[in-house]
């Protein structure tokens, strides 16, 4: 218990690893996630630290992997997530591992070379194909033989200025391919090249051929050019070549091009079945690799983690070893020498690697042990900012405040109802769901909520059950406690002259009231948002004022765990004071008035608001009638009120200048006694404070260490000497067998025990001393807080007042939906036709509820209740300073489902 | 109306792009790192901690500089095709007029590469993509400049550009340079009065860099020519004629003999006096050329100063630009292990 309300206790500790073991050791680590390690080569460059050329085979090793994955993905064969979760391999497998991945990228790469020549191949022979088999069409179209083309082609070039007929001229063709989209410019670039000589004819391939290079389909066109002479043959030919089309021999007769095609048509076939064998070739290393590659994935994004994490390490060539700097829980301290041991085995080596906690004046990052459950509250928390280290943390808190406060905006047990079953269903499903893996935003951020939306569903039932409220509608399940006031008369005329004018005097039925929640017969009365608005103003306020009232307590709690006594006095009381003197006072007045003024003296109740605008104004007038409402209305009411106003304002002077000049004095103080001291010894002063810290801190880490030291095992102690810098106290010098002086050890263990509390006390005054003293920073800051808080006490009452606004406008909304949807469906006179409308109708009506009052006002009541909680909640005592624990851990790396996210 | 209130509306977007790109430029410390790299595998780490990112994960080592070159390249057009895919006019025109340069420098390169024998394919590869166009595979047809220009160029937004070589007769090594020059002033002089039209801050931001461009073509042409065959009035034909030189220096320029000669022509202009001065050809020395690129990286850095206007797109791809160049350098020096004169790269930012 207590992981939640505080931060786990963090400690800076120094590893020692044999360089043998320390591969091992961060793997192990990595695994169990529980070790911050610092980065101590901040200045280095990225290619100058110790481990780059692992951290370069292994980018190697993604890069092959990356290639296979994307062969694999090519075959539109999947990647299977068995949830595997293998260990980082040794070093020494590594190699083993770059050598499959090296067979398995060679291999695919030969069968891909050999089957993108055997696939141009296949697309040159298919091309061929169809350039035969177009020209033969084309020919046989245009007759038989050649030369009636070259007599028409001639005709069509040469405008019948050749009248010399029978001057057979030298027309010769080429046949190609060519991409569609290239045959306008293709066009175009013959004609301006050659001068308008001559004549081309395309035709579009209707199969999509292959790209032999990417796979993708291409649609390409055969073309034919007619010219005239060697020379424009030449030419042509040369722009073929720089557009990139494929020229195919194509035979002048038709006999020969009949031939050829049978020909081409055979060893297309033959190259099919060849293709064939290839694909299954491949298709089996690709088979052989899919089941293993997300393993190996893993196995090289892990290497590549650790190899990262000693490239953070410090170096010490002289002991072989490794320097790792880091934070850790003190409670899983232990888990960490046992790794630190496991890895000492693993190595073979015989040196021990070695834990050393160190004393820091840093701030440990901020941790919090969380479930599946506390974590989306405690996210709430941390997008507001991260807790100081050891400040109370408000999460804990929030698991009943936030779906409370959610719920009641949002009563309505209807809804409620579907919000519950929705949240229920994803957190059923949680395992099937977590699998699936989305990568929908929104999707994501509702499902990372999901226990937040069951808990708010829930309490939404409940509170709509307090306001008998579902859908709009009411349940009358004890029977109503009033009656009606409609008359004979009411009834026989149109009805819409009634009004159910609730007046408690006349129709109120003088029985018990109505057990639990508001009376349904509420529902259909007139003044329904009379009576609702004055219980739900009231509620809101009275919930605000509680829960600032919580939120100031809590500081205690703060106060009473840093030591700070002043503050106990000088802010948490008087803010305590001014709270309850005002506002607390104010709820005072409003629980009388309910409890003491029944309806026979309603007419005479005390106007609160007029009341409490008095209490300020200390105006209290004689009682003008029987019946002021602005007349003090208990005894002694204006002795005590007077008292009230006094205390708060008494208390704001006491907020705002007792803190500061408190520290001034003892600052000043201090300053005097060392100057009493003589500059001579101050020199020593520091040192001795030092000792006393340095012998108790040596025995808080014996204390927790006892076992070890106690086994007398090959344990190395640390810090026995005081070091003489003032700062971090990295004392790797002063190491002493604990053998030898392990009995005198415990003897300490239990002398020091006692006067732990005394010197942390020392220790945190010393701190104190070490930071500058600047009064008017302080003096400053505890103007604004004083500011802050008596401001924020009114504005955050107001505040609170959006409980109110937004119940209201939910409860409004949903029956205006029902007024102006269904019912108007219901109250249809239709016969048989009307089902059908009805259906229709009611889904409308759903729709709308899903999408506006579930979907829209379910968002808009979570974000004022998220700024209730940060703002007038938190305000209160929660500085949220703190940076987050981010322990080395390898638990991301199973969430990476291809290598190309990475990138 | 001011210019200014709706700029954003439709250029506004492109331009918070291109401002966000133009962080990812390389710093001095990037730079500082990359010197002390050992090998390649080195610079493609540090490279990846940058801007650049895994844009190399996908390369088989052993690396070459070609192929950073290639991916560097290849990151810039990927970028420059966003913007252009995503612009409206003027803008886009202003972003053609961008690549038309690099056009020039393509059929250039393939003419030249045809007149050597070379075949097409490999002279395709080494075109630069920004400049890429359909016609540009069929250009070794062309044997003579009218040619290129009817059966090629005529589609290509270039054609008004080349009128003026037509009259050339053949195609060797002296006629493509002087086709190269004038096609660069035509399109020098085009792209400065696009600009000057545009009018607002782009026009104060382009016609400067353009009128730097201008001069510094102007000298370069002046210095090489020094020696050739070329006449006098040829070259003074090859000027363009938007710079600060137009038109007295340009006229005093034309007359010069030797490399004193020009560089007392420089002296009556301040920027460029510096330039001249600063410059050497003694070992440690900074060339003449370095000298320029280091003053336009100036520019280019300035004209980020300003707001609602293109410049910033220009002076993004020139920047990339340097910065490739910088970084191949740095490459070459790293790959040939010639550490003598791995700082001579020019810092951007």
């Amino acid at each position: 218990m207590g992981s939640l309300f505080r931060s786990e206790k963090m400690t800076l500790c120094q590893l020692f690893l044999q360089s043998e073991a320390s591969y091992a050791v961060v793997s192990e680590l990595g695994e169990l996630g529980i070790f911050q390690f610092k980065d101590l080569n901040m200045k280095v460059n990225a290619f100058q630290k110790k481990f780059v050329s692992e951290v370069r085979r292994c980018e190697e090793m993604e890069r092959k992997l990356r290639y296979i994955e994307k062969e694999i993905k090519k075959e539109h064969l999947k990647i299977p997530d068995y949830g595997e979760n293998p260990k980082a391999p040794a070093p020494k497998e590594m190699v083993d591992l770059e050598a499959t991945f090296e067979k398995i990228e060679s291999e695919l790469r030969e069968v891909n070379t050999n089957a993108e020549a055997l696939k141009r191949n296949f697309l040159e022979l298919t091309e061929l194909r169809e350039v035969l088999r177009k020209t033969q069409t084309f020919f046989t179209a245009q007759g038989q033989e050649m030369s009636n083309i070259v007599g028409e082609a001639q005709h069509a070039l040469v405008h019948d200025e050749g009248t010399t007929s029978g001057q057979a001229v030298q027309l010769g063709f080429i046949a190609g391919v060519i991409p569609r989209e290239k045959v306008p410019p293709f066009e175009r670039m013959l004609w301006f090249a050659c001068r308008g000589n001559v004549f081309l004819r395309y035709e579009e391939i209707q199969q999509s051929l292959e790209d032999p290079q990417t796979g993708e389909p291409k649609i390409k066109a055969v073309f034919m050019i007619f010219f005239q002479g060697e020379q424009l043959k030449a030419r042509v030919k040369k722009i073929c070549e720089g557009f990139k089309a494929a020229l195919y021999p194509c035979p002048e007769s038709s006999q020969e091009r009949q031939e050829m095609f049978r020909g081409v048509t055979t060893r297309l076939e033959d190259l099919k079945t060849v293709l064939n064998q290839t694909e299954d070739h491949r298709r089996r290393v690709l088979v052989g690799a899919q089941k293993e590659i997300r393993s190996w994935i893993i196995k090289v994004e892990k290497i590549k983690a650790i190899y990262h994490t000693l490239n953070m390490f410090s170096f010490d060539i002289s002991h072989n070893s490794l320097i790792a700097e880091g934070w850790c829980p003190i409670q899983s301290l232990e888990d960490v020498r046992r790794v630190l041991k496991d890895g000492e085995k693993l190595s073979g080596s015989t040196i021990p690697s070695i834990l050393h906690p160190m004393k820091t004046h840093e701030t440990p990052p901020t941790f919090f042990k969380t479930s599946r459950f506390t974590q989306g509250f405690q996210n709430i928390v941390n997008a507001y900012g991260i807790a100081t280290y050891e400040e109370v943390n408000p999460a804990p808190y929030a698991i009943i405040t936030f779906p409370f406060l959610f719920s009641v905006m949002f009563g309505d047990a209807g809804h409620g109802t579907l919000m519950f079953l929705f949240g229920l269903w994803m957190v059923l499903k949680e395992k099937s769901l977590l699998a699936a893996k989305s990568n929908n935003e929104i999707w994501n951020t509702f499902f990372g909520g999901r226990y937040i939306i069951m808990l708010m569903g829930l309490f939404s039932i409940y509170t709509g059950m307090i306001y008998n409220d579902a859908f709009s509608k009411s349940f009358n399940i004890f029977g109503s406690a009033w009656k009606s006031n409609y008359t004979e008369g009411d009834m026989m005329g149109d009805g819409e002259t009634a009004t159910l004018v609730f007046d408690p005097a006349k129709y109120y039925r003088d029985s018990t009231p109505y057990p639990f929640g508001i009376d349904p017969i509420w529902q259909s009365a007139k003044n329904k948002i009379t009576f609702l608005n004055s219980f739900k103003m009231k509620m809101a306020v009275i919930l605000g004022i509680s829960q600032m009232l919580f939120g100031v307590c809590l500081s205690v709690f703060n106060h009473l765990h840093f030591k700070i006594v002043i503050a106990i006095f000088c802010e948490f009381l008087p803010e305590l004071i001014f709270l309850l003197a005002l506002f607390g006072y104010l709820i005072f007045m409003v629980y009388y008035k309910w409890l003491v003024f029944d309806v026979t003296q309603s007419g005479c109740a005390p106007a609160l608001l007029i009341q409490y605008i008095n209490m300020f104004m200390f105006k209290y007038d004689p009682p003008k009638s029987d019946c002021d409402v602005q007349a003090t209305f208990y005894p002694n009411q204006q002795t005590i009120q007077t008292v009230f106003v006094i205390a708060a304002v008494a208390s704001v002077p006491v907020l705002l200048l007792v803190k500061p000049f408190y520290l001034r004095s003892v600052h000043n103080k201090k300053v005097l006694a060392k100057n009493a001291l003589g500059a001579l010894s101050t020199d020593a002063l520091i040192p001795n404070e030092h000792t006393s810290e340095q012998s108790t801190s040596k025995n808080v880490t014996h204390v927790e260490t006892p076992s070890v030291s106690g086994e007398g095992s090959s344990d190395i102690e640390m810090g026995t000497q005081p070091p003489p810098a003032p700062e971090k106290d990295t004392n790797e010098n002063g190491k002493s067998q604990s053998k030898q002086n392990g009995g005198d050890d415990m003897k300490d263990i239990n002398l020091s025990v006692n006067n732990i509390e005394d010197t942390s006390a020392m220790v945190l005054a010393h701190d104190d001393d070490e930071e500058e003293f600047e009064f008017s920073e302080i003096f400053i800051e505890q103007a604004i807080h004083t500011i802050e808080f008596c401001l924020g006490c009114i504005s955050h009452t107001a505040s609170y007042l959006r409980l109110w606004a937004l119940s209201l406008a939910h409860a409004q909304l949903s029956e205006v939906l029902w007024n102006m949807v269904l019912h108007i469906g219901l109250s249809m006179d239709l016969p048989y036709i009307g089902s059908l409308i009805i259906f229709a109708v009611w889904m409308a009506w759903a729709n709308l509820t899903i999408a506006v009052l579930l979907v829209m006002e379910g968002l808009s009541a979570f974000l004022h209740t998220l700024r209730l909680h940060w703002v007038e909640f938190q305000s209160k005592f929660y500085r949220g300073e703190g940076y987050i624990f981010l322990p080395f851990s390898f638990k991301h790396i199973l969430d990476i489902d291809s290598l190309d996210e990475l990138k | 109306m001011m210019p200014e209130l709706s700029f954003n509306i439709d250029h506004g977007y492109l331009e918070g792009l291109v401002r966000g790109f133009k962080c990812g430029i390389l710093k001095q410390t990037d730079y500082l790192n990359l010197v002390q790299c050992e090998t390649l595998e080195d610079l493609k780490l540090h490279l990846q901690s940058t801007d650049y990112g895994s844009f190399l994960a996908n390369e088989p080592s052993p690396l070459s500089v070609s192929v950073i070159d290639d991916k560097m390249r290849e990151k810039l057009v990927v970028e420059f095709q966003h913007l252009r895919n995503h612009c409206l006019e003027p803008l886009a025109t202003f972003l053609d007029y961008i690549t038309y340069s690099y056009m020039i420098d393509n059929i250039i390169l393939l003419i030249t590469g045809t007149l050597h024998q070379r075949p097409i394919n490999e002279l395709i590869s080494k075109c630069h993509p920004l400049g890429s166009f359909e016609q540009m595979e069929a250009i070794h047809i062309a044997s003579t400049p009218a040619e290129l220009y009817n059966a090629v160029l005529v589609d290509t937004p270039l054609a008004p550009y080349f009128i003026d070589c037509i009259s050339e007769q053949d195609l060797d090594e002296m006629n493509i340079e002087i086709i190269r020059n004038t096609l660069y002033k035509a399109y020098l002089e085009d792209f400065f009065n696009f600009c000057k039209n545009l009018g607002g801050a782009t026009a104060e931001v382009m016609c400067e860099a353009l009128a730097f461009e201008a001069d510094r073509r102007a000298f370069i042409i002046t210095i090489n020519s020094f020696g050739t065959e070329l006449s006098k009035e040829d070259r003074e034909k090859l000027y363009p004629c938007c710079g600060n030189l137009y038109p007295d220096g340009l006229s005093k320029l034309a007359q010069a003999e030797d490399y004193d000669q020009v560089r007392q022509v420089a002296e009556y202009y301040a920027s460029y006096k510096e330039l001249f001065e600063g410059a050497g050809t003694n070992p440690g020395d900074k060339t003449l050329e370095d000298k320029f690129f280091e003053h336009e990286v100036k520019l280019m850095k300035h004209s980020f100063m300003h707001q609602f206007q293109f410049g910033v797109f220009y002076s993004y791809v020139k920047l990339k630009e340097q910065e490739c160049r910088n970084i191949i350098w740095i490459g070459e020096c790293v790959a040939q292990r010639h550490r003598a004169k791995i700082d001579s790269y020019i810092p951007i930012f």
